[in-house]
């Protein structure tokens, strides 16, 4: 479904990513974990094209996407969910869901807007309230509800978890898995690495622009350099090599 | 017999997996292995810089040598505490020269796992297989491998390592083995026992035999399907890796199935290093793709053969090797036991330093080498070291069966009886047709 290809991205004289080359299968939960800089949120950007790769090639359901306009990109169903939910938060929850479907016109707006509260109950029982007076759980729901309505068939989700308490983290994550049972394929990036893995199928391990590792989800959980990396546990063994 | 999903992709498909494996393992032994951190330094090379096929041939070839050198963790990528299993190679190397070590983690010891269970699916073997698996264990600690994987897919499995072979046909008859995995070389002291014992191979229920390590020359393979009456499928590893399980015949028998989504393969001319035209013969050079502990980057295994990219009659896409009948180096086998003529060489001069020359003459059966005759010339107005000359020939035979758990005719020759070698050096190949057993 997608495929990156040898892709670089710099921030002037910075090289973030450094010709890192993945793929997402149809169907997938694909994670990408690594720590803070290590090039996560730069990929996720140049994947919805808010970012022009400085290399490498980017294909998504086999279309050249790497110099391709944000809309465009959305029309072909490559929809992220942006780190900080992103909202507007003077408008109204159903504004914020209605903005999201906007690339695909008025009628689909409406055909949609059912469907979507019918999946976040918490934001169907209060369409009229201001955005920003959401608590942070519930804009988290409202910003992956907005990226619905474009109709995703790629979702890209970057940091879903952050500054949220564990448990409405774990009612992100059915969210996610919900969808994902219904056919969409999810490409997410999180620090959060053990959560991740945990709703993964599949992941890489970025570490200053490089892919490090990458596998089964289920087997990177209880990867020693996953842990040492995430869990600062056996650092003082590492002199025996 | 299903084909997963790995064993069905395109050639572009496999070529991106590897592609994208390749910058893991590269990133992992740039970052973590010195030695190869020197290497791309040298070439002012960084690992993103290996975009292609084409720029992997920018770095230099890794060989035995170089495994050996940086023996015992140089080469290891992750520290001894993630290490799960070691594989210390070459038991003949065990008292002087030089050993070499491989480490695999948790995942690569699954890895591997998975790949054996590959070949005992791509032939069919399933969970209501009786798998008898007859190896020496302790000189090929790979054969364990063939125990785990059957039990990962459910078959019954009776470990008759070394037993004789009257025994291994008891447990062949009593427990109805229907798959047999062991050397070519047992195989067919099997077959000569049932042939002295009047074992019809109707009494067997075998549904197929299968062999490692070494390559099986057809006619040896003709022989043994005739003498068992089943069907007799080769493997294909490497010592340094993974071995059994990286490469394996399917029903085809049409070429051994490279397990490309774990190793890049390139076949490359063994003089100038040049990789040859595809479909011509050349050394196989191996890059593993997902391996952690021990990652090893454009290895030369020494082994001459032909890798076809064309899709196999079961349908397949994986690449196959030709069967391994020649290597770039000289290495020996008897009765599945590897060794170097050099090796030989160091252990003799150590005992008797006074030694001039030497032959190794290994007397074959049906291709396979069977026994080791160790011809000595050493001037005779010298003393013997040790005491008598008796003394001293039963030291080296008692050393070398030590370091080679084979049992070694040992005797003086003199310059005139003296055979001339071989192409490999200081050996002598003499058939034993048609005086083999049976």
């Amino acid at each position: 479904m997608l495929q990156v290809k040898s892709l670089s991205a710099r921030y002037g004289p910075i090289q973030v990513l450094r010709r890192i080359t993945l793929h997402v299968d149809p169907g997938e939960i694909v994670a990408f974990i690594g720590a803070n800089g290590a090039g996560k949120s730069t990929l996720l950007r140049t994947l919805s094209g808010l970012h022009r790769p400085s290399e490498g090639e980017i294909l998504f359901e086999g279309e050249p996407i790497h110099r391709s306009q944000p809309d465009r990109i959305v029309r072909l169903g490559l929809v992220q969910v942006p780190e900080a939910r992103q909202l507007f938060p003077n408008m109204t929850v159903r504004e914020n869901i209605e903005l999201g479907g906007y690339v695909h016109g008025r009628k689909h707006v409406e055909a949609q807007l059912a469907s979507i509260f019918d999946l976040f109950p918490p934001l169907a029982a209060r369409p009229g309230q201001k955005a920003g007076s959401l608590s942070g759980g519930e804009q988290q729901m409202l910003s992956i509800a907005r990226a619905l309505m474009a109709r995703p068939r790629l979702l890209v989700l970057d940091e879903p978890s952050m500054g949220l308490a564990p448990l409405v983290v774990e009612e992100i994550y059915r969210t996610i898995e919900a969808l994902h049972a219904q056919g969409t394929t999810v490409l997410l990036v999180e620090q959060n690495a053990m959560g991740a893995l945990a709703m993964a199928q599949r992941a890489y391990v970025l570490e200053s622009g490089r892919i490090v590792l990458s596998g089964d989800a289920a087997e990177l959980m209880d990867h020693d350099d996953v842990q040492r990396a995430y869990l600062g546990k056996e650092y003082r063994h590492k002199w025996e090599r | 017999m299903p084909v997963g999903p790995v064993e069905s992709l395109s050639r572009e498909e496999i070529r991106l997996l590897q592609m994208e494996r390749l910058q893991v393992t590269l990133n992992r032994a740039f970052l973590n292995v010195d030695f190869y951190r020197k290497r791309l330094d040298e070439l002012d090379l960084l690992p993103e810089d290996i975009r292609t096929l084409e720029d992997l041939r920018r770095l230099p070839f890794t060989t035995r040598q170089d495994l050996a050198e940086h023996y015992p963790y140089g080469l290891f990528a992750v520290p001894l505490k993630s290490i799960v299993r070691l594989k210390i190679t070459n038991s003949v190397l065990r008292d002087r020269g030089q050993p070499i070590v491989v480490g695999f983690t948790r995942h690569d010891v699954g890895m591997w796992q998975s790949l054996m269970k590959r070949l005992y699916e791509q032939l069919g073997v399933m969970d209501r297989d009786i798998v008898q698996v007859a190896f020496n264990f302790s000189l090929f600690p790979g054969a364990f491998t063939f125990n785990h994987a059957a039990e990962a897919i459910g078959a019954t499995l009776a470990p008759s390592a070394t037993i004789s072979a009257r025994l291994q046909l008891q447990i062949m008859q009593d427990f109805r083995s229907t798959v047999l995995a062991t050397t070519g070389a047992f195989a067919l002291h099997i077959v000569e026992t049932m042939e002295t014992e009047l074992i019809d191979p109707h009494h067997l229920h075998l549904r197929l035999v299968l062999l490692g390590p070494d390559p099986l020359p057809a006619a040896t393979r003709n022989r043994l399907e005739d003498g068992l009456g089943a069907p007799v499928y080769g493997l294909y590893g490497v010592n340094e890796m993974v071995e059994p399980g990286m490469a394996g015949e399917c029903p085809e028998k049409a070429g051994m199935h490279l397990a490309e989504d774990q190793f890049l393969a390139e076949i490359v001319h063994p003089v100038t290093g040049q990789p040859v035209a595809p479909g011509h013969e050349g050394e196989l050079v191996l890059t593993t793709l997902t391996a952690e502990g021990y990652p090893l980057i454009r290895y030369r295994t020494g082994d001459v053969t032909v890798l076809q990219e064309a899709r196999c009659g079961c349908g397949r896409t994986l690449a196959r090797l030709s069967p391994i009948h020649r290597r770039t180096d000289n290495r020996l086998s008897i009765r599945g036991i590897p060794f170097y003529p050099e090796e030989i060489e160091n252990l003799l001069r150590e005992l008797d330093p006074v030694l001039d020359d030497f032959r190794l003459v290994i007397t074959t059966c049906h291709g396979i080498g069977d026994q080791l005759e160790l011809l000595l010339l050493r001037e005779s107005t010298r003393d013997f070291p040790g005491g008598s000359r008796s003394q001293y020939l039963e030291a080296i035979r008692s050393h070398l069966r030590r370091v080679l758990g084979l049992g070694v005719r040992v005797s003086l020759t003199d310059r005139e009886r003296m055979p001339g070698e071989g192409l490999i050096y200081k050996t002598v190949f003499r058939s034993a047709e048609p005086f083999c057993p049976a």
